[in-house]
């Protein structure tokens, strides 16, 4: 099965994101210097737990009463190009997995009501446009670990439908006790720092704080998405097909739109086994030539997010003229296919960026450049 | 003699994951426990297990790919649990 793509491009105006390293200029420097954002915490913050990878904005992990990601989610905001967002002509699409979900569990915790007012994701959608000036024209989606990709292809659609001019997506996922700990016990979240694409004997994922935007518009422009594709499986809760039907389906469709190109795949590769064999694989034999990287092993999984802030740091990548590899990835990788260490991004005229999610889901998109 | 560490697991298994219609003699020790179709278990019944697990044995699991060999089996789990606590019963 192969899944459709979407013909129309949208020019990317503007781009940044936020993660422990800075900026999207700064955490593509620090990929490209092989560091890792990853650090030992305890799975439950305060509370304690087993040691698990997080990459954290701000050195810790709580729910507290003003939630952690307003201030991050402030300072990045301040390089959002001026706009009238909100409006029905300039709308917002905020994206996230987590949202407020967090802050529910410390209600359960605590029984302080302060934290309900940002414990939905349309709660936490609502103060996040107070704060920032929002109009009323704000589109809230959560899919797992594809609303970014989700909340783009959205933006994209709206343009080229003539329901607006100008898009901003803005997404932000920030780790809380109560969302490691749910991974912590499906145990792929554990002691050990995730090796994306490794053949090793077991997986392991880390978890990390991020948020981005992207301001899209129909206009070309220097920097542009095209050939958005999604699929799902509707296999299962936690696993995929294990024919990887899956994951070649958005494969198959972006090796079509990128036909004749020079490209390299920014994949998802969290860490886990199953999943990461099955996606080197797909890319491997729909684009036979093209190095494979994942950044989750140094910036951590960022969840919903992951697809934006990935996005924003690839765009960096390219300014710099160099493409960082799999960091923390080791060899053997499960294909050959799997660069560990930075490409020379003139070797390349497009990337295409994928992710993938519980519940079978894949989006990818080509992230095309003069 | 029945083993008792194996009747203990699948009186647990039958009471964390409420299976209505299945008797905790009737669970095979040596049949997978996930992909059978008498139990139709899936993988958020083997979080459940896995936690109701390390809370009652103390026992940790380190990542899935444990959890999978572990739970491959009643008997598969009384020899992960044994290995770990060998007192267990």
């Amino acid at each position: 099965m192969t899944a459709n793509a979407d013909a129309a491009a949208a020019g990317v105006e503007a781009l940044d994101c936020l993660t422990p390293f800075g900026d999207a200029a700064a955490t593509a420097a620090a990929l490209l210097a092989g560091r890792r954002a990853l650090a030992p915490h305890p799975v439950l913050g305060p509370d304690g737990g087993d040691p698990v990878p997080l990459a954290l904005i701000g050195g810790a992990m709580d729910e507290p009463v003003t939630p952690r990601w307003l201030a991050p989610a402030r300072e990045l905001a301040r390089r959002i190009p001026a706009g009238d967002w909100g409006s029905a002509r300039e709308p917002v699409v905020v994206t996230s997995s987590n949202f407020g979900v967090g802050a529910m569990h410390a209600f359960t915790r605590d029984r302080d009501a302060r934290h309900l007012a940002h414990g939905t994701p349309f709660a936490a959608a609502a103060r996040l446009g107070r704060e920032l000036g929002w109009g009323e024209h704000v589109h809230v989606l959560s899919h797992a670990c594809v609303t970014a990709h989700l909340g783009l292809a959205l933006a994209g659609r709206l343009l080229h439908r003539g329901f607006a001019n100008r898009v901003l997506v803005f997404s932000f996922d920030f780790v809380s006790p109560f969302v490691a700990a749910g991974f912590h016990s499906l145990k792929i979240l554990n002691a050990a720092m995730p090796a994306p694409f490794a053949a090793r004997d077991s997986g392991s994922i880390g978890l990390g704080d991020g948020a981005a935007f992207a301001v899209l518009a129909a206009a070309p422009a220097p920097l542009r998405l095209e050939a958005a594709a999604l699929h799902n499986e509707m296999h299962h809760f936690t696993s995929n097909r294990p024919d990887g039907a899956g994951f070649t389906a958005c494969a198959v469709a972006m090796a079509a739109a990128a036909r004749g190109r020079r490209v390299w795949i920014k994949g998802h590769g969290t860490g886990t086994l199953e999943a990461g064999r099955l996606e080197a694989e797909a890319w491997r034999q729909a684009f036979p030539d093209a190095p494979l990287v994942s950044w989750k092993g140094s910036l951590g999984h960022t969840l919903g997010s992951c697809g934006l802030v990935e996005l924003a740091v690839a765009a960096a990548a390219l300014r710099a003229g160099r493409i960082p590899g799999t960091v923390g990835g080791e060899a053997p990788s499960f294909t050959a296919n799997v660069a560990l260490g930075p490409l020379a991004a003139a070797g390349f005229d497009a990337a295409v960026l994928s992710a993938n999610a519980f519940g079978g889901a894949h989006a990818s998109f080509i992230l095309a450049h003069d | 003699m029945p083993d008792p560490l194996v009747a203990r697991l699948k009186t647990m298994i039958v009471e964390t994951l409420k299976l209505p219609d299945v008797r905790a003699e009737d669970i095979p020790e040596d049949e997978p426990l996930f992909g059978n179709t008498r139990l139709g278990l899936d993988s958020l019944d083997a979080l459940e297990l896995v936690l109701r697990l390390e809370k009652e044995f103390g026992i940790k699991i380190g990542n899935s790919e444990e959890s999978r060999r572990a739970l491959a089996s009643v008997s598969t789990l009384a020899a992960f649990i044994r290995a770990r606590q060998p007192a267990a019963s």
